[in-house]
């Protein structure tokens, strides 16, 4: 069941620049779904679009059932977001511009807030003003502000940027940890490939505001459909191959199987054939391959 | 109505939180105390004596502590009060727009109607809190220098008001004419807080709004616009000193601060309409 509907989003910043043609996509009830694109792609204004930040030229984003464009509070009554950077009232203490943001979706709960920044491993600061926070503990507190209160849906934009590695790895596991335990519905808007293959169930890639794919990670698929095969009988290999329905790309080896077909039934014709395998293995292709090669870049 | 304050706190708390918004007390509190000295000058004292006792009054009593404080208010607060309330009235929407605050405000299911009717409630009161400040500490401030009792003298030449007043009715006049003075004066606020719903500098909006106040009053004092000064805001604005007039007109003071009120309301819901518009991303 979709949480998030995205519905033929078409938005054109100036005549000449047209940031997103007719993307539709769904987030799935407790998946995380990436969103990935290079610089200018369109993530953002999705995300903006969804957040009601952004007014959409075409088309319209439904949460849990609401449109973000005609009952914008009533839709994001749902969700927690990371959007663009997250700039806090720096003359505040952590507590505070907590306890401010908190207050314009007409909650406070001091218990479930020290549970929050307890999670977010920032107890000990929230009474110090954030202006003596780090980048990374700013994220951290961004993170906070959207878990209150207990949405069903983050939107995170590009909460890793800046990040060093430990800061990376600790929001991931902070991440994967929210969807585990509390089931939580994710958004990710990234253009770190790694991050989106680690942490994603599906992706959406974007180009110049056109999907080129919605789909499962495809270093993520059950189905195993491309192997490499190395062998001295290259001309006979190729024969067998192409006899089977399976096509082969002659610079890599690799060989992707037609849906009749699996990968061992495949090697047993090829042994039968008196091809000599010297070597039989699944090939998983990256989100980085599979990203190049859709995008062109 | 639990909710609108809970938010009408957080928004109290950003603006009473900052230090800039404490200049404008700073400032005039230090204003008060030149102002002070200046009227207690012998050159200075001996102008008003010869004024007060041409109108065959006693000048030791109507150059009291209350005579002083509204001295203190009309020299200063048009001008001075116009360039700390703009500015303060000018950040309200623009600083939060620079400074990016928005991405965090509005992924909050708040409506952008409710967020600047809270803004706009925030510098109203602000404008009043800063009026009262500075009726009130000029009126301590007197109080010091010329302590307790004695009769209050008023003169506001462009209205024709030259008036004495006991102490007590000196007081009351005084406190109302504050309130009146504080609602004039959300013209201004409202004015920069207009141009703040632009995609400006917060320094754009500030200086556009002392613009336009100064036009105004410049225009008004032209005496070119004198046919047509019911069209200029500082003319409205003008009327609270007409709290001290001997009989109050008040079919006077409704009329202008029904023209206050509704520039006001016009502004910000033009305010409103343009941040409406607007797209929040950088």
């Amino acid at each position: 069941m979709a949480l998030i509907e995205v519905r033929n989003l078409t938005k054109r910043w100036r005549a000449d620049r047209l940031a997103l043609d007719d993307v539709s996509f769904d987030l799935r009830q407790g998946e995380i779904l990436g969103l990935l694109g290079h610089n200018g792609a369109g993530k953002s204004t999705i995300l903006g679009i969804t957040l009601g930040m952004v007014r959409p030229d075409g088309g319209q984003v439904v949460i849990g059932g609401h449109s973000v464009q005609d009952d914008r509070a009533r839709a994001l009554g749902q969700i927690g977001a990371i959007y663009e950077a997250a700039h806090f009232y720096d003359y505040l203490t952590g507590w505070q511009n907590l306890r401010v943001l908190c207050s314009l979706s007409g909650w406070w709960d001091e218990a479930e807030a020290k549970r929050v920044l307890k999670l977010v491993n920032l107890e000990q600061r929230a009474g110090h003003k954030t202006k003596t926070y780090s980048h990374g503990m700013r994220q951290r507190l961004a993170l906070a502000q959207a878990l209150l209160p207990r949405p069903k849906c983050l939107l995170l934009d590009e909460p890793t940027d800046g990040l060093d590695p430990e800061g990376i790895r600790e929001f991931r596991e902070l991440v994967l940890k929210l969807r585990a335990e509390f089931g939580m519905t994710i958004l990710l808007n990234s253009h770190l490939l790694a991050e989106v293959e680690q942490m994603c169930d599906r992706c959406v890639i974007l180009k110049q505001g056109k999907k080129m794919y919605e789909g499962i990670v495809p270093s993520q698929q059950k189905k195993q459909t491309v192997f490499q095969l190395q062998t001295r009988d290259a001309t006979k290999a190729r024969e067998v191959i192409r006899t089977a329905g399976a096509t082969q790309d002659p610079t890599t080896n690799l060989i992707e199987l037609p849906s009749h077909i699996v990968g061992h039934e495949l090697l047993q014709q090829l042994v039968q054939a008196g091809v000599r395998v010297d070597a039989w293995q699944p090939h998983k292709p990256t989100l980085e391959e599979f990203y190049l090669g859709l995008t062109g870049a | 109505m639990i909710l609108f304050f809970h938010q009408w706190q957080g928004e109290l708390l950003k603006l009473f939180a900052r230090r800039r918004t404490y200049i404008g007390f700073g400032a005039f509190l230090g204003l008060e105390i030149v102002l002070l000295i200046v009227f207690r000058l012998q050159g200075v004292e001996r102008i008003f004596e010869r004024l007060i006792s041409r109108q065959g009054q006693a000048f030791g009593e109507y150059y009291s502590a209350i005579t002083l404080a509204q001295m203190i208010l009309g020299f200063s607060v048009l001008l001075l009060g116009a360039i700390y309330l703009a500015l303060v009235a000018g950040d309200i929407v623009a600083k939060e727009g620079e400074d990016g605050h928005y991405r965090l405000l509005l992924v909050r299911p708040v409506t952008r109607l409710r967020l600047l009717f809270i803004k706009y409630l925030t510098s109203t009161c602000y404008t009043f809190v800063l009026i009262q400040f500075i009726a009130w500490t000029a009126f301590l401030l007197g109080l010091a220098i010329k302590g307790w009792g004695g009769g209050f003298f008023v003169m506001i030449p462009e209205a024709g008001i030259l008036e004495f007043y006991q102490w007590a009715e000196g007081i009351e006049r005084y406190a109302l004419a504050s309130c009146f003075l504080a609602v004039s004066m959300t013209t201004v606020s409202s004015v920069a807080f207009f141009l703040s719903c632009f995609p400006i500098k917060p320094a754009a909006a500030t200086i556009g709004a002392l613009s336009y106040i100064l036009v105004d009053l410049i225009l008004r004092n032209t005496g070119f616009m004198d046919n047509y000064d019911h069209f200029l805001l500082t003319k409205h604005m003008s009327a609270w000193g007409r709290i001290y007039a001997e009989h109050i007109p008040w079919p006077v003071l409704v009329r202008s601060f029904t023209i206050i009120a509704a520039a006001n309301a016009s502004l910000f819901i033009l305010g409103t309409a343009v941040f409406e518009s607007r797209d929040l991303k950088s």
